[in-house]
């Protein structure tokens, strides 16, 4: 038994009395949330509908998959396990109508970042990671013969290093105190990028593109990627080849970021889902600047902004049509 | 086994790998940034022999994710084709996992048959493999329920047991035996041959039982209504991660890609798990939501494989379990559809 | 030893507009490589994989009867792209053809039995196959009753025409052409397929009945037979699935544990039952 507890401890506990009491209250058919997962540091999302199963739920720093990804199109009224990130999708799903506010209740949880178990994997090296316990600011790494303590901060997954968002931006209920936001995002991350001329940017991608291997685990883990049919389906025409050729593939990694430009919340879902390190955030991180600083707009922050690149403004800087 | 075992000094491992370089193409696990990939190697010193698994499976070498199966020119009224001509040169699949060897023989016996792939057959016909057994499982592996593990040496051609300061290395084929040419080998002492055993003993012991039921045919055909599917199948993103890094996953497309009137009929992987896997011309299909697609690739491997291979589709080799971005596991599946449970 | 994938050349020597909505066209093709035509042997009821070069590959039933040889026709309905693109192909263009595949009609089972065909819309071309081989001289004797049944929504989109005009005349085949809607100058029947079927009640003894047709028409069909007394054993459907390899490598096309292109597309109502409920539908 932990001597004191956890946030996570905390959090779980408030998470399980308010998913318990929407479905005693039939307030939601669903409360889509997170359960250990069945191998060391994962978590994994789960639909719950018995409040019997309520103790299911969890909340750990392994809970990194976007739960909105679940809310678009669904018939059934949900309550949705929402980080900051995931309720700023949940924006973005209102916004589109792909579900409507009246049949999602967020229980919001501010959150402390995610942790990046291949940061664990290549800490640990030939070391095998059998469990992770998170103790406020310390995360305990225990192995079979060895258990260490390192800072949590250390860990974190990329996309939570430069979240300015981590507390829900619209919940109806929050499961635990509000976090500190104090990252003002300094996109550094894109510093090197921005500087590379253009061939050597076509070079670093070209790299990348060359590790894909076409699973779309990317665009089915990202909740704003709820298209019927993806451009790379479509036969009649045929845009994109299906095979793993670098043209087809860079052209799918484009027009997917293109198609998420204004959409994106920066969440990381897609670049924890690949199996095979493809640094897919780049290319989202890069657009998130421009719509910033081209037309001063962020997704997912408020319900009453429109998404500038379905929009037109008389005023809307144009560089590329104006000044080729 | 068709000759006594050796065993190899672990400081003589580069000069048997250049030896092998000199003549073919050799297949080994390197790493690229933090993963550890199969890959074709161009220096002996990128050879990792202390990895787990490598993230993808071999079989990529002998079925490419992407493959010419000629090349097509048509104009007015007349068409060539042309084949691509098989290659003379061999190549090893070396320091493979013994669930990735045995993973080839299912892909053997579906692209071979009667209606044999030529394609598939060339490939295989000048390819050695060279396993090297698990001294350590991993928990998310259980080749031990499919009925291989984790120091089988079914599908090897040399099997390599890790001593500590050196290998064994047992020859289980004419092709294996063909690559112990270079003076580097010692005939294996009694004890090599205890240590080995000892270390296999282990590591078969340290796996997690997983015993799959008798007859788990016959239940996952009197489940196959069962809306227990829908229930497991709830948070599958349907993307293609358990298809493309299986061992034994083998579905394919074919496309025609070129300009015009000429190009090239290709093969592609593909995924039963994608939405238009078995989507027809005219908008119909036969499984239309992720439940029915998920309960095929289930069926596909502990039902219809076993039926008509004579082995499931499944080596226990754990990616699927690690990689699914939802940790979808495989084994709960199995274990929960076996004793008819719903995933509560 | 022939590599499956690769198709051999055939030129198409007639295009016949089947329907009045012109959605249904039969091509008729010979071989390029004659050595070629002189070794292909097929069963009605076996398939080919058509390559339009550079659009891609299709399944199409064959609508012709080994009887004719020389020359291979194919019905085609227009949905899709390869269908698409072979509609919008003239006269002595050239298409890839890959087979015979899939199992056929089993000839020697129905030897001495009599026989039941029912199908309807596009359905019908294997079934025209397996027609026109019966009722060739140095076959129908081999055959006994031969009943055939073939409806669609109207009279303009029955496919050949020219055929069943023949059959019509003939003595040795009872022909019953229905349509959904009756239109004037219309002789035949008016009604759906399954209701003519248990008008006509053809006879469960020693007989096979072979149904072809959309899914529909087979559901209401099936249990027409079991009333008239077929056994499942006795019932065949030809089924259709999305294919690609054609050679039960691809993993596509399955119904449960049998692959439609290799271990089909000819199966009885009694393995139907036997495979898991996917085949049920």
């Amino acid at each position: 038994m932990r001597e004191m507890a956890t946030m996570e401890h905390l959090l779980t506990t408030e998470i399980r009395k308010t998913a318990r009491k929407l479905l005693r209250d039939k307030r939601v058919d669903v409360v889509i949330g997170f359960e250990p997962g069945s191998v060391p540091l994962r978590s994994r999302p789960c639909f719950v509908r018995k409040e019997e199963d309520v103790d299911r739920l969890v909340w750990d720093g392994f809970c990194e998959n976007s739960v909105a990804r679940y809310a678009a199109k669904r018939k059934e009224r949900m309550a949705l396990v929402a980080k900051g990130c995931d309720s700023r999708a949940v924006v973005e799903l209102i916004k589109e109508k792909q579900v409507s506010r009246d049949q999602v209740i967020i229980i919001g949880v501010p959150c402390s970042g995610m942790i990046d178990r291949s940061r664990i994997e290549a800490w640990a090296g030939p070391r095998r990671v059998l469990q992770a316990e998170e103790k406020e600011d310390l995360l305990i790494l225990k192995g079979s013969d060895f258990e260490e303590a390192v800072p949590r901060s250390d860990f974190l997954c990329d996309s939570c290093r430069t979240c300015t968002h981590p507390n829900p931006v619209l919940a109806d209920f929050l499961a635990g105190e509000r976090v500190a936001e104090e990252n003002q995002d300094l996109f550094s991350d894109l510093e090197a990028f921005d500087a590379m001329k253009p061939e050597e940017r076509w070079t670093y991608l070209s790299g990348e593109m060359n590790k894909c291997i076409r699973c779309y685990a990317c665009r089915n883990a990202c909740p704003l990627c709820y298209c019927p049919e993806c451009f790379v389906d479509a036969t009649q025409p045929q845009w994109v080849g299906k095979s793993t050729d670098p043209s087809d593939t860079m052209i799918f990694h484009l027009m997917r970021a293109y198609h998420l430009a204004g959409r994106c919340v920066a969440c990381g879902a897609c670049e924890r889902a690949c199996p095979v390190g493809v640094d897919i955030r780049k290319l989202n991180r890069k657009l998130l600047k421009d719509v910033k600083d081209l037309y001063g707009y962020e997704a997912g922050l408020s319900l009453d902004e429109v998404c500038p690149l379905a929009t037109f403004r008389p005023d809307d800087l144009e560089p590329f049509i104006l000044n080729p | 086994m068709i000759s006594l075992p050796r065993t190899l000094k672990k400081d003589r491992l580069e000069r048997f790998l250049e030896r092998l370089l000199e003549e073919r193409d050799v297949f080994a696990p390197k790493r690229r940034d933090d993963l550890v990939m199969l890959e074709k190697i161009d220096s002996v010193s990128d050879v990792v022999m202390d990895y787990e698994n490598t993230k993808a499976s071999p079989k990529f070498v002998l079925f490419p994710q992407r493959e010419t199966l000629f090349g097509y020119r048509a104009g007015k009224g007349r068409v060539e084709m042309d084949v691509p001509p098989g290659k003379e040169k061999g190549q090893v699949l070396f320091g493979i996992r013994p669930c990735d060897a045995r993973g080839l023989l299912l892909l053997e016996k579906v692209f071979g048959g009667d209606c044999s792939d030529p394609y598939y057959a060339d490939k295989r016909a000048r390819t050695v493999v060279v396993s090297l057994g698990c001294v350590d499982p991993n928990p998310a592996c259980f080749c031990r329920a499919t009925g291989g593990g984790p120091c089988s040496s079914e599908g090897s051609d040399l099997f390599f047991m890790d001593l500590g300061d050196r290998y064994l290395i047992e020859v289980e084929s004419e092709k294996g035996a063909a690559l112990l040419e270079a003076p580097v080998f010692d005939d294996a002492d009694e004890e090599a041959l205890a240590l080995s055993a000892k270390i296999r003993n282990q590591a078969e012991a340290s796996m997690k039982p997983l015993v799959l039921k008798k007859d788990l045919k016959g239940q996952l055909e009197r489940l196959f209504d069962d809306p227990v599917w829908s229930d497991m199948a709830e948070t599958c993103l349907g993307c293609g991660i358990c298809t493309y890094l299986c061992p034994t996953c083998h579905c394919f497309d074919l496309c025609d890609e070129g300009a015009g009137l000429s190009g090239e009929r290709i093969r592609v992987w593909d995924s039963c798990q994608f939405p238009l896997f078995t989507q027809q011309a005219s908008g119909f299909n036969p499984r239309p939501t992720v439940k029915e697609r998920f309960r095929q690739r289930i069926m596909h491997k502990f039902s219809y494989l076993p039926e008509t291979q004579g082995m499931p589709g499944c080596v226990g080799c754990g990616r699927c379990v690690t990689e699914c971005p939802v940790n979808l596991d495989i084994r709960e599946v199995m274990i929960s559809l076996a004793e008819g449970n719903t995933r509560s | 030893m022939k590599n499956p994938y690769v198709p051999f050349p055939m030129r198409i020597e007639e295009i016949l507009v089947e329907t009045e909505d012109e959605t249904i066209k039969t091509f008729e093709l010979s071989f390029v490589d004659k050595e070629e035509g002189e070794r292909f042997a097929y069963t009605p009821g076996q398939f080919a994989e058509i390559s339009v070069f550079g659009k891609g590959e299709a399944p199409f039933g064959m609508a012709s009867t080994p009887t004719l040889p020389g020359r291979l026709a194919f019905s085609v309905s227009r949905i899709g792209v390869v269908t698409g693109a072979l509609h919008q192909m003239e006269r002595g263009e050239v298409v890839g053809v890959r087979g015979p595949l899939g199992n056929g009609y089993p000839l020697e089972t129905f030897k001495g039995r009599n026989l039941v065909l029912i199908g309807g819309g596009f359905g019908f071309s294997t079934l025209r196959s397996l027609t026109n081989f019966i009722l060739h001289e140095s076959n129908r004797g081999a055959y006994g009753n031969f009943t055939v049944i073939y409806g669609a929504r109207k009279p303009g989109l029955l496919l050949y025409k020219k055929d069943l005009e023949a059959w019509q005349e003939r003595g040795d085949v009872d022909l019953h052409l229905t349509v959904d809607q009756g239109e004037n100058g219309w002789q035949g029947h008016v009604g759906f397929v399954p209701d003519v079927t248990r008008s006509v009640a053809p006879a469960p003894k020693d007989a096979y009945a072979v149904v072809c047709g959309p899914p529909a028409m087979i559901h209401f069909t099936l249990p027409v037979l079991k009333e008239l007394g077929f056994g499942d054993g006795n019932i065949l459907l030809s089924l259709e699935m999305r294919m690609k390899c054609g050679i039960g490598k691809c993993g596509r096309c399955n119904v449960g544990s049998k692959y439609v292109c290799s271990d089909g597309p000819v199966f009885s109502q009694a393995e139907l039952l036997r495979l898991t409920a996917e085949a049920h539908g």
